[in-house]
Formats: structure tokens, C-alpha cells, sequence
């Protein structure tokens, strides 16, 4: 059984007709990893006996002929900042080595109660923050296209997982976008929900009014079967939103649809083979009837600025929690001040990304330039929204690149923050409006129908209006399937 | 920026509980004055009669009854570094 190229869907198919067992792949893919991911480096942890059991259980209920969900039995892959009850949950973080968490995250009590399999903790850049795995106090995770190449971020363990085989789909995290540039630069498919979709109860909180979990799939249609299985309301966070009752069918008729394009992302800063992939997209759904309007989205130049004030304000705050004592504690640090034990943990649990942010956080909430920095910033992201809002009025569906470049190189921008802060101009302001938005690989450039090396996957976005990921999910399911 | 120099740096870092070696002073104020003068951008736009928008999309109040949920409390406790009883034991705070 060629395990590599299972999605959701042919798993589920394939455990009912009896033609593998889930024990069985799961084995599999523990073996796959244990070769292929000494080169690319996306897990941080494994669970294999818990996976195992939990594989035989699925099978066990096949064999007493009971029904099993889509999820049952599939493998995957979770990124590391989501809790996992009693397994280590390290955000990639040397503060939180030694943490194990309390408690399952929303999202996992489902997953497991729709019987899937947890193959193991993904990589990312420490507390989410970057975008190309590299801000890992445990080392990169590398493209599985080109292993000299970063896999993005910063949800990139879950998404080279993905791309190199080692998990059918997997969950990440996306505040500025950090599920779908990393699926781009993998050449996966990457759902960021509508800000209130999908419980962050057991997520650690980076930035509140950005973060959402969603889905790194193999396909669009196993992109819709995890967001399906993890969305909806949550007493544990108050942001989440019942979605069944504003997430309608999807009402996708190409010849009265249309897309816009705005002006502000084809911008002369864009990579030629990336502009040359989204027209390629534009072609294809324009010859099967598509209608495409020329929009525009003014305040997108502003958004940069914007989202690194208001997320480093919500970052600072959200990781004073973490104080060398409430979470875990780094070992040798024994001191006789509490002060002192901050000042200790902090300073050596911390990476540079992260003094970074929650130094620039504290400086714009700080008296004298709250008004100048966090409160404009505050009334600049309204702006942004509204746009968008406009622009809703016209159009179904936004289509635009994902980032300015495909995946680059390894040490290249990680001296640069600013540079490295770039790749994200695309994906940012959809979290400050909180829309959907999904990266769905260009075909030509897609991991399966890469020639040569130097042929890097290539994503396209497409953003939908609030809570209507079925827009999105829609159109993507079409393209895949060759329209 | 002119304002951000490496006094603003050392306050900051010692509101955030956090401890810089001198390399990690030079390299963080050289790019946070990068970062913060791409903010400046910011200054061009009016934005005097635009209600700030704080939190995510929608905000509505949730109203829920006032009982007790009972948590798992002794994993929590268990993870403490330090304990006496139920009780999370750290250095005295007041030096």
C-alpha cells in the first residue's frame, strides 16, 4: 500500500473497503519519519503508542462492523503550540522544554473524539512568531521541495509534514499568515477561518485579535474535512462563533460569479514566476466562465505597519505569562528573588524574535506613544476592513498571490527582520479584517509536476467575506478538480 | 528614530523582565529603529474621525450563568516548580 499519497479522503476509503488497516499506515508513516525526517526536520515530538492504540481502536470498531467518521483513523500532524494533554507543548521555545500540558485544546478534543490519529508535534518559529521556521529554538524545519529552503512559517513543521508525506493533513496556526505562506512554500493547501470560526481555547495566544487554528491539507476537500470537524462555538472562548448558522452552502455559479483583483497586490515587488503562476490561475477560471473586476484596496500599503504594532502590543502582554514559574522552569536557575527569576528566565528561555516583538509591544503601549503607535494602528486597521467591506459589495471572492516570492533561502532574511517581516504583506491584512482566506497551490507549479530544482510550488489566495469559507473552499474544490 | 535610543531600549527591556547582553543592545536597537521608522508611514494618514478597531470581527457580550466549572486543578498544581500543599511556592517578593 503506497501510504505517501493517501488524502482524507482515500484513507476513509480505503480503511472501509479493507484494504490496509490503520495500525497499519500508521506504522508506515512512524517508519517513513524516522528515515525522511532527519533531513527536513518538521517534527519536535512523536506519540507513537498513543497513535498506535488509537489506530487499533478504529480498526477494532471495523471489525465489530460499526461505522466510523471521515477522521477516524487518519494520520496527523499537530503544530506545536497547540495543547495536547499530558505531552510536551514547547511552542518551540526553550522556556517551555519542560512543559506538559494540562489540559487538551478544543480543537484536539474533537479531533479525538472523531477518532483521528496524532502522529506527533510540528515545528514553528518559537510562539508563532516568524515566517520560515528558522526562529526555532530547535532548529529549522527545511522545504521538502529543496532542502536549502526555508518551509516558511511560521506553521511550517505542519506544512513540510504535509508536503513530504509524513502526515495526511495537519493543524496550524495563522495570525499574519502563517498556515498558508507556509503551504505555498510547500506546495499544500492552507485555510486560514474566519476570526471566530474555530475555538483557540489551548492555543497559545500570540497575538488575540489575529489568531485563528485551521487546517494544512493535501487537498482542498481535506482542507474542508478538518475545518468541518474543528470549527464552531466554544464556551472556553467567547470569540468563537456558532459558524452552522452563518456558513451556508456554497453558491458557486462561474457565470454569475465574480472575482476581484485588487490593483494593490500586483505590485512591481512581485516575483515574475509568481506573477506569471496567478495569471495562469486568472486564465483558467476566466475560460471557465469566471467574470474578474479590477478592485482596489487602498489602505493595503498601510497594513505592515499596522499589524507590527498591534501584534507585538497583544504578543508582549500575552507572554508576560510566561515567567519561569507557572509553565515550566529551565533548570540550573535556582535564584533568591522573585524579580530575579523572571529577569533569568526570560532572558535565557527567550530567542531574539521574541525580545524583539514583546520589546517593540511594550514600546508602543507605552505611555507617550500609545496614542501615536497602538491606538493608530488601532483606527488604521479599521480602515483596512473597511476596505474590504467595499470591495465585498462588488465582488465574491478576492484573488491574489500569497507571498511576493516563492520559498527562500535558508539564512537569508533571518538578519533582516524587516525584510522577513515582507513576506507576509500579502496574508496580513486579512487577519486585520478577519476574514477567511485560503492558499491553494498553482497546478504547473504543484510538488507532483515539478521537473526541476530550481521549480519552487507557487500558491494563489483567495479571500471570501466573513464566514464564508464555503465561498472559498468552493472555487478552490473547482480548480483542483480541473474546472 | 531619534527617540528610541539605548536608554529607551534598557527601560523597556527591564519592564518586559528581560535581561540584554550588550551584542543583543546593539542588534536590537539597530533594528528597531528600522522597524519603527517604517511606521512613520503611518503619520501621512488622517485618521481623526475613525473609531479604533479593538479586538477581532465580531464583538458581541456573552452572557453565561455563574457556576462553578470544575478544572482539572491538580495537573495544573502539578506543574508547578514548587509547592507546598495546593499551594505554588516562589522567592519572597518583597526584597
Amino acid at each position: 500500500m503506497d501510504f505517501k499519497n493517501l488524502t482524507i479522503k482515500s484513507f476513509h476509503e480505503g480503511l472501509i473497503k479493507k484494504e490496509f488497516s490503520a495500525a497499519e499506515i500508521t506504522e508506515s508513516f512512524f517508519d517513513f519519519i524516522g528515515k525522511k525526517d532527519k533531513e527536513i526536520r518538521a517534527y519536535l515530538s512523536l506519540g507513537k503508542d498513543e497513535a498506535l492504540s488509537q489506530a487499533k481502536k478504529v480498526d477494532s470498531a471495523l471489525t465489530g462492523k460499526k461505522d466510523i467518521g471521515i477522521l477516524a483513523g487518519v494520520p496527523l500532524a499537530v503544530k506545536d503550540n497547540i495543547l495536547i494533554e499530558n505531552r510536551v507543548c514547547s511552542a518551540a521555545s526553550k522556556i517551555l522544554e519542560n512543559y506538559q500540558a494540562a489540559y487538551d485544546a478544543t480543537v484536539i478534543k474533537k479531533l479525538k473524539s472523531a477518532e483521528a490519529v496524532i502522529l506527533g508535534k510540528t515545528n514553528l518559529d518559537e510562539f508563532a512568531m516568524g515566517s520560515s521556521t528558522e526562529n526555532s529554538a530547535f532548529g529549522a524545519t527545511r522545504n521538502p521541495n529543496d532542502l536549502e529552503r526555508v518551509p516558511g512559517g511560521s506553521s511550517g513543521g505542519s506544512a513540510a509534514a504535509v508536503a513530504a508525506d509524513m502526515a495526511v493533513a495537519a493543524l496550524g496556526s495563522d495570525t499574519g499568515g502563517s498556515i498558508r505562506q507556509p503551504a505555498s512554500f510547500c506546495g499544500v493547501v492552507g485555510l486560514k477561518p474566519t476570526y471566530g470560526a474555530v475555538s483557540r481555547y489551548g492555543l497559545m495566544a500570540m497575538a488575540s485579535s489575529l489568531d485563528q487554528i485551521g487546517p494544512i491539507a493535501k487537498t482542498v476537500e481535506d482542507a474542508e474535512i478538518l475545518f468541518d470537524a474543528i470549527k464552531g462555538k466554544d464556551p472556553f472562548d467567547s470569540t468563537s462563533i456558532d459558524v452552522e448558522s452563518k456558513n451556508q452552502k456554497s453558491k458557486i455559479k462561474n457565470q454569475n460569479y465574480c472575482i476581484g483583483l485588487p490593483e494593490e497586490y500586483f505590485i512591481k515587488g512581485l516575483d515574475k514566476e509568481t506573477a506569471k503562476a496567478i495569471d495562469g490561475v486568472i486564465k483558467n477560471l476566466r475560460d471557465f466562465g469566471f467574470k474578474f473586476k479590477k478592485i482596489s484596496l487602498p489602505h493595503t500599503k498601510y497594513a505592515l505597519s499596522c499589524y507590527y504594532i498591534i501584534m507585538p502590543a497583544e504578543a508582549s502582554t500575552n507572554l508576560a505569562r510566561y515567567d519561569g514559574i507557572r509553565y515550566a522552569q529551565l533548570k540550573n536557575l535556582k535564584t533568591e528573588k522573585l524579580k530575579d527569576v523572571y529577569f533569568n528566565q526570560r532572558s535565557m528561555g527567550f530567542g531574539p524574535e521574541v525580545k524583539r516583538r514583546i520589546i517593540l509591544g511594550t514600546f508602543v503601549l507605552s505611555s507617550g506613544y500609545y496614542d501615536s503607535y497602538y491606538l493608530k494602528a488601532q483606527k488604521v486597521r479599521t480602515l483596512i476592513k473597511e476596505d474590504f467591506d467595499k470591495a465585498f459589495k462588488e465582488v465574491d471572492v478576492i484573488l491574489t498571490p500569497v507571498s511576493p516570492t516563492p520559498a527562500f533561502k535558508i539564512g537569508e532574511k533571518i538578519e533582516n527582520p524587516l525584510g522577513m517581516y515582507l513576506s507576509d504583506i500579502f496574508t496580513i491584512p486579512v487577519n486585520l479584517a478577519g476574514l477567511p482566506a485560503i492558499s491553494i497551490p498553482v497546478k504547473k507549479y504543484q510538488v507532483s509536476s515539478i521537473k526541476h530544482q530550481n521549480e519552487l510550488p507557487i500558491g494563489f489566495q483567495l479571500i471570501g467575506k466573513h464566514f464564508r469559507e464555503a465561498d472559498i473552499l468552493g472555487l478552490g474544490k473547482l480548480y483542483e478538480k480541473g474546472l | 528614530m531619534s527617540d528610541f535610543d539605548k536608554k529607551t531600549l534598557e527601560y523597556l527591556a527591564e519592564l518586559g523582565r528581560i535581561k540584554l547582553a550588550e551584542s543583543e543592545k546593539t542588534k536590537l536597537l539597530k533594528d528597531l529603529q528600522e522597524i519603527l521608522s517604517h511606521f512613520k508611514e503611518l503619520g501621512k494618514l488622517n485618521t481623526d474621525d475613525v473609531e479604533p478597531m479593538s479586538g477581532g470581527t465580531f464583538q458581541e457580550n456573552i452572557f453565561k450563568k455563574d457556576e462553578v466549572i470544575k478544572g482539572k486543578n491538580e495537573k495544573f498544581i502539578e506543574s508547578f516548580p514548587d509547592k507546598e500543599n495546593d499551594f505554588l511556592k516562589i522567592p519572597p517578593v518583597f526584597e
